[in-house]
């Protein structure tokens, strides 16, 4: 039988009761107004018939009978779609149910078991089936029950016609949606504006704090253009490096190509390092040497590579790592909590270091 | 109808059976709701658009939590009645849906529910619980 496990029934049940909580309570309902409905008539002589009902529940067998009934569905539903799948067919059918009420009642038997070519639309469960719906009084559940369960409208990204049009890629028809929206071009319009207040900005400060003021009054500048056009999709995760969009080297100057064959940039970098607030000691040791190039990059000289970090610092980040930016601010501003600030600094640094490793591939 | 189908095409004579019931079951309302059901169908690969075999699932579930039900309530009437003070209390006698009679109902459709005793530490383990004033 396949509902012969019920044994373990108790430890599903608080499984099934987690997920299905709403499912269970309508179950244990509709199985409590049933066994209420259940009358055994006895004749007597003095009475006409007299029906003995239940008048109350223990509560655990009301449960234990709830969750016999919901794997009784299940097993039906189980066995149905066995049966249509063993026909070759993908949806189940009338026979194919009356198969499956079938082989659960086997157990008990039924008239027309042993006749191996009978016919299912002859069967004798339907015909205890109609019996049973002639003589038990209907009732129907008591509550009204609201659409289950919910369906959420799924909101479908627009296609392309339904954008704007035009794409750049031929080779995509208009009726498929479209991309998503991609920061790489608000940042080709932003960095040359930040080019010039990098300069002004680096006397006083470190560079770290320059790079953090920086990137912030960049996004603060991208989130006021963000804010006018962006679908963003929900799906995008954020701040995950990996999954963001590439970016696009196209239209801009492409950063100055590290090559590890320069030693002079690499011993400035190692100088360089201790000097920065945010020493990150552990990804220096155990990151490959590509890492620490960028690294040397980003806290190299000076001159030109100011301006590359203007131009590396695109914020492939979404709206939640520009959060952390204004977190950063925030901390900069009241002076720096070490041990916040150095945990906030290391994953920007690794989203930093991700970043330009991916300009260094194209 | 059955010997109209039976002597025109090829089909079984009492495949009415089937086709009557489906055709009536939309007038009866199964108590478990249709929805409730249709999920768990789901739940377990079996999705079907068609409304009547959901009632017909439903309402065969619903005979079957009915048998167990009567089985059942046919076991609690049999256990021998407790000590009856008053005349008027044996006709009163309230009927509860006990596990122990549950389990044995449901033994007879190869279900096991047995409730374990947890009184281990007592004498009077194992004796007949209706003679225990519970």
């Amino acid at each position: 039988m396949t509902y012969g496990d019920g044994e373990g029934g108790s430890q599903r049940r608080d499984s099934q009761r987690g997920s299905n909580d709403f499912a269970y309570a309508l179950a244990r309902m509709a199985v409590a107004q049933i066994c209420e409905g259940v009358e055994i008539r006895t004749l007597q002589d003095s009475h006409s018939r007299e029906g003995a009902r239940f008048s109350s529940f223990q509560e655990s067998a009301l449960e234990r009978l709830t969750d016999v009934v919901i794997q009784y569905i299940q097993s039906v539903g189980r066995t149905a779609q066995f049966y249509a799948n063993m026909a070759g067919r993908g949806e189940g059918n009338a026979l194919d149910v009356v198969q499956a009420l079938e082989d659960l009642g086997a157990g008990l038997g039924f008239n027309g078991a042993h006749d191996v070519e009978r016919c299912l639309g002859d069967s004798d469960v339907v015909k205890d089936i109609v019996r049973y719906t002639g003589e038990a009084e209907e009732m129907p559940f008591v509550y009204s029950l609201p659409r289950f369960p919910f369906k959420k409208g799924k909101r479908r990204a627009p296609s392309f016609s339904g954008i704007g049009g035009e794409m750049a890629d031929e080779h995509i028809p208009v009726w498929l949606p479209a991309f998503p929206e991609t920061k790489s071009k608000e940042v080709e319009e932003t960095n040359t504006e930040k080019v010039g207040e990098v300069k002004s900005k680096e006397n006083g400060l470190s560079l770290p704090s320059m790079q953090q003021s920086l990137d912030v009054d960049r996004l603060k500048v991208q989130k006021s253009m963000e804010q006018e056009d962006v679908q963003e999709p929900a799906e995008e995760p954020e701040g995950n490096p990996f999954l963001a969009a590439p970016a696009w080297v196209s239209d801009k100057d492409v950063p100055r190509v590290f090559c590890p064959s320069e030693p002079t940039n690499e011993e400035d970098s190692i100088g360089h390092v201790p000097e920065k607030q945010k020493n990150i000691p552990p990804p220096e040791a155990h990151a490959p040497p590509g890492m620490i190039n960028d690294e040397s990059r980003l806290g190299g000289t000076e001159d030109g590579q100011k301006t590359q970090r203007a131009l590396l610092r695109f914020k492939i980040g979404t709206r939640k790592a520009s959060m952390c930016w204004t977190i950063k601010q925030s901390l900069e501003d009241k002076g720096w909590f070490l041990e916040d600030g150095d945990k906030r600094e290391k994953k920007v640094e690794r989203e930093e270091k991700l970043e330009t490793i991916d300009t260094d591939v194209k | 109808m059955n010997h109209g189908q039976q002597s025109g095409e090829a089909k079984h004579e009492d495949d009415p059976a089937l086709t009557e019931f489906l055709g009536s079951l939309m007038d009866y309302t199964p108590t478990i709701p249709d929805d409730l059901v249709e999920h768990y169908l789901a739940k377990s690969g079996f999705q079907c658009p068609d409304v009547r075999l959901i009632r017909l699932v439903a309402v065969a579930t619903q005979k079957f939590v009915a048998d167990v039900a009567s089985d059942a309530l046919q076991h609690c009437k049999a256990r021998p009645a407790p000590v009856v003070k008053d005349k008027k209390q044996q006709k009163d006698k309230r009927l509860v849906l006990t596990m122990e009679d549950l389990s044995k109902a449901l033994r007879e459709y190869g279900v096991n529910v047995k409730h374990p005793e947890y009184f281990a530490d007592s004498p009077s383990t194992g004796i007949d619980p209706a003679t225990r004033e519970e």
